[in-house]
């Protein structure tokens, strides 16, 4: 069976949770996600690079753009690289299924950075370091849950020069 | 064929032997890096101060400060529990009637997620579980009808209750009674 999936910049852990999985996926869940839940509960996906394939850095400005996924609930969140959050002065760790504002498009947008991007919802990376956003999907719909990849993915795209 | 002489022969054997060694030391680091995490996670000092073996206990809301489980959500209330059940059947009950997602999960000694339960399952009814071994244990009374019995396939676990919130300081007053109805108890 295959176990991950990477769809844009997003890699997903299908067994991630699971009784299935090979010792080598639980030993890598329980160091990077303990605690995970199976995917017919809730799926995964945790990027690590923007979309240009440069890794994520927390001195950098990115712009996460997309559509709510096809979920029940679905958030976004900013870890450092030790898989902890950042201590962001606004209390904004994540952007989710209830704090996101769409625009007339549908979509949703957020910045990461030390800086916030003026008109976007602002979630605060401090320090120099990398980083990793993680994509939680609550009560994925089933067709999603049946064929990960067809998820549109949020994309990631670097803002200006790194500080 | 040209023989190895004795010199040849006990590299031969010395290299096989550090081969050999290193990857059952592999294997043995990658099968027991989960159970070791868990084991720190519900034994560990922090484990000791919530007071959480057979006992529901309510941490506080998310935030920078929370270190103790890789990726918190921020989102997310949990509440937990160590159970064990060598002694009896550990009863797990909660009632928390809240519109938006709540889930029960309970996890083996290795982290495997073996049951979970939300609010669209339970019918955002009343949860009864009934968590047994699977070994069976001596003090195991009559289970109720009505209840939900879950076979646990380790003695000792982990339970994890989630319940979404959006926005706690908005919603603290709804859903920390509903959190505190979760109940983990030996029978």
């Amino acid at each position: 069976m295959m176990q991950t999936v990477q769809v844009g910049a997003w890699k997903g852990n299908l067994l991630a949770g699971s009784p299935d999985a090979d010792m080598y996926t639980r030993s890598t869940i329980a160091l990077n996600a303990l605690l995970a839940l199976g995917r017919d509960e809730t799926m995964y996906f945790i990027a690590s690079q923007d979309d240009a394939g440069h890794p994520l850095r927390s001195n950098c400005s990115y712009r996460v753009e997309g559509v709510p996924p096809k979920a029940r609930w679905w958030s976004i969140t900013a870890y450092a690289d030790d898989m902890f959050l950042f201590d962001a002065p606004n209390q904004h760790y994540s952007l989710n299924g209830t704090t996101a504002r769409l625009d007339t498009d549908g979509r949703f947008v957020f910045t990461t950075g030390g800086q916030e991007q003026p008109g976007t919802h602002w979630l605060p990376t401090p320090g120099r370091r990398g980083m990793v956003l993680t994509l939680r999907l609550y009560n994925p719909e089933p067709e999603l849950q049946a064929a990960p990849a067809s998820l549109v993915p949020p994309s990631i795209k670097a803002v200006g020069a790194c500080v | 064929m040209k023989r190895l002489s004795n010199l040849q022969r006990l590299w031969f054997y010395r290299v096989l032997t550090l081969i050999t060694t290193a990857i059952l030391v592999h294997i043995l680091a990658v099968w027991a890096a989960p159970r070791l995490i868990m084991q720190v996670l519900m034994h560990g000092p922090i484990a000791q101060t919530m007071n959480m073996q057979n006992r529901a206990a309510f941490p506080p809301p998310v935030t920078a400060a929370a270190r103790t489980v890789v990726m918190p959500s921020p989102d997310l209330l949990y509440s937990v529990c160590v159970f064990d059940v060598r002694d009896g059947p550990v009863r797990i009950s909660a009632n928390p009637k809240l519109k938006s997602y709540w889930s029960i999960a309970l996890y083996a000694a290795n982290s495997d997620n073996f049951f979970v339960i939300n609010d669209r399952k339970s019918g955002n009814k009343p949860v009864d579980l009934w968590l047994v071994s699977g070994g069976g244990s001596p003090n195991t009374p009559p289970i109720p009808a009505g209840a939900q019995v879950v076979v646990a396939p380790s003695r000792t676990g982990f339970l994890l209750m989630r319940v979404l919130t959006g926005d706690y300081e908005a919603e603290k007053a709804v859903i920390e009674p509903a959190r505190h109805t979760l109940t983990c108890t030996p029978v």
